[in-house]
Order: structure tokens, then sequence, then C-alpha cells
């Protein structure tokens, strides 16, 4: 493997919880903290923390409103949050592509 | 091989992307949809009193292939509104497992006009019908939503009281059999439809 390109990754995402939750925000416009909470089996805290990490980054936007007269959380990527995580995706998938030869992530 | 955890990341973010592109499909309508034809089909039949075994199959396979199409459309609306693909991957998986469970079921029914069995086999045939596809639930369970396989533990528990139990208990051993298998089938779906409903985009604990 080319250290250069491990260097290169994003050592904010590269963390399983920050990466897992990048990815359910990748995949869709956005999500409550509900959800997130329970779809990645995350306590309060933890899913907080991390949350606040990737905000401090520019990566996501916390919205808070209310609904049924209760906070509602929804987060959502930015638009640099979003070019940070497809470089991720596309620097793991040189890495793999380097290391076997194989097809890409995305083919 | 030191570069497995590449491998492995990005196995771990497809999965997730993939869950939560799956977990926002109309799962709610859906399900209301599939509890309201269950619950209607159950009043017709119970209607049209069409108790011999051929019309009570074929009158739930009618009803099942009904369902099937509802299903499709609304995943197909919500998909075309998503700007996604509607035969994705995680789709393909997710009717893949159930369809074992749907196609022994099928089986079990066909099985019993040609085979000639008495009409009391009816309710077991219910139960069997449950069960099967409360197994479908579970197997397609670890593709959508975890809701999905508490409500596939639901049918199976249900239909396996009823095959045990269901002569032990006049009001249900009584009960018309389109009425049991609407009321089943329906409720269980409708109530399921509901609970996402109220549950979707959640508030925050307090």
């Amino acid at each position: 493997m080319n250290p250069e390109t491990f260097q290169q990754l994003d050592k904010v995402i590269h963390e399983r919880g920050r990466m897992a939750i990048m990815s359910l925000l990748a995949a869709s416009s956005d999500h409550s903290f509900t959800d997130l909470r329970d779809t990645l089996s995350m306590t309060d805290g933890n899913l907080t923390t991390h949350l606040k990490t990737l905000q401090q980054a520019g990566y996501v936007a916390v919205a808070k409103s209310y609904r049924n007269s209760r906070p509602l959380t929804t987060c959502a990527l930015t638009p640099e949050g979003r070019k940070a995580f497809s470089e991720y995706v596309g620097l793991l998938d040189k890495i793999v592509r380097q290391a076997r030869g194989k097809k890409g992530f995305r083919e | 091989m030191q570069t497995d955890w590449a491998g492995e990341n990005l196995q771990v973010i497809r999965t997730l992307m993939e869950r939560a592109s799956l977990y926002r499909r109309a799962l709610a309508p859906i399900m209301l949809a599939l509890g309201a034809l269950g619950l209607a089909g159950g009043v017709l039949g119970h209607l049209l009193d069409w108790n011999n075994n051929a019309r009570f199959v074929g009158f739930w396979f009618a009803f099942a292939v009904l369902a099937l199409a509802a299903a499709f459309l609304l995943a197909r609306r919500q998909a075309l509104k998503a700007e996604e693909p509607f035969w994705s991957p995680p789709t393909r998986r997710v009717a893949l497992a159930l369809l074992p469970a749907l196609v022994m079921g099928g089986t079990f029914g066909v099985a019993m006009i040609t085979q000639g069995a008495g009409d009391s086999v009816k309710t077991s045939l219910i139960a069997l019908w449950l069960m099967m596809y409360g197994t479908g639930l579970l197997a397609a369970g670890f593709f959508v939503r975890r809701g999905i396989k508490l409500l596939g533990w639901i049918f199976l528990i249900l239909g396996g009281f009823l095959l045990l139990f269901v002569h032990w208990v006049p009001v249900l051993a009584n009960l018309s059999v389109h009425l049991l298998m609407g009321g089943t089938f329906g409720g269980l779906h409708l109530a399921y439809g509901i609970y996402l409903r109220f549950t979707e985009a959640s508030p925050d604990p307090a």
C-alpha cells in the first residue's frame, strides 16, 4: 500500500462511528437524531459526541425544531461533508484497488 | 492482508447506505395498505361465504397478488419521488429473503386443494401461512429496519399459538376462517403501519 494514500484519508471520517453516521447521511437528505441512534445502536452521548466532531469539521448540519411540542433534531450532510465523504470513499477504493487490483467500489 | 480494513470499511459503508435508502422506502404506507386490504378481504370473504377449500385458497391467493401489487406500486412511487432506483440490490435482497417463505406457503395452499384435505384444515393452513410469513419477515429483517424482525416474531408466535391452541379458545375456533385470516394478517400489518406512522422522525428523547 502507498503510505501517502493512507495519509490522505480524512481523520475526522476515518473512525467507525463517524464513518457510519456519514454513510447514513450520504444516502438520504436528512435523518432524525433518534433514527441515527436506533439504526446505529449508539448511546445518546456517543452519537452527540460524534455529531459535534462532524459539525466542528463543517461536515454535518444539525437543525433543531419542534414536533408535537417536543424537540426534534435532524442531521444532514453539508456540501463540504458530501465532498469529503466522496473523497474518503474514493481513497478507500484506491487503496483496495492498489492492493488487490480488483474492480472499484462504484463499478 | 494489511489493506483488508479498507475493503471492510467500504463494505460497511455500502451496507449502511443501502439500509438507509431502504429504511425510507414507504414502509408505513405499505403496511397500512396491506392491513386495510387484509381486513377488507376478511370481511368480503366472510360475506361471500366462500368456505370450501378451493374457494378459500383461491380467494386469498388473489388478495396476496393484490397486496404484492400494492406494495410494489407504493415502493416504486417512493423510489421515483426520491429519484432512487426501484429494483436496487437491497430491494432485490429483501424480495429474495421473503420469496422462499411465500413459495412454501403457496405450495401448502395448492397441496391442500389437490390432495382433498377436509374443510377443518383451513385454520391450520392460516396458522402455517402466519408462521411462514413471519419467517420471511425475519429473513428480510436483516436488510430493513429492526421493527420488521419484531413483526416477524409476532407472526411466528401467533401462528404457532393458533396451530397448537386454537381448539382451546372457542371464540377463535368458531370464528369465520375469512375473518380469522383477515383479522390476523390485516390487523398485524395495520397495527405496525400505525406504529410506524406515529414514530417516524420521532422527537428526541425527553
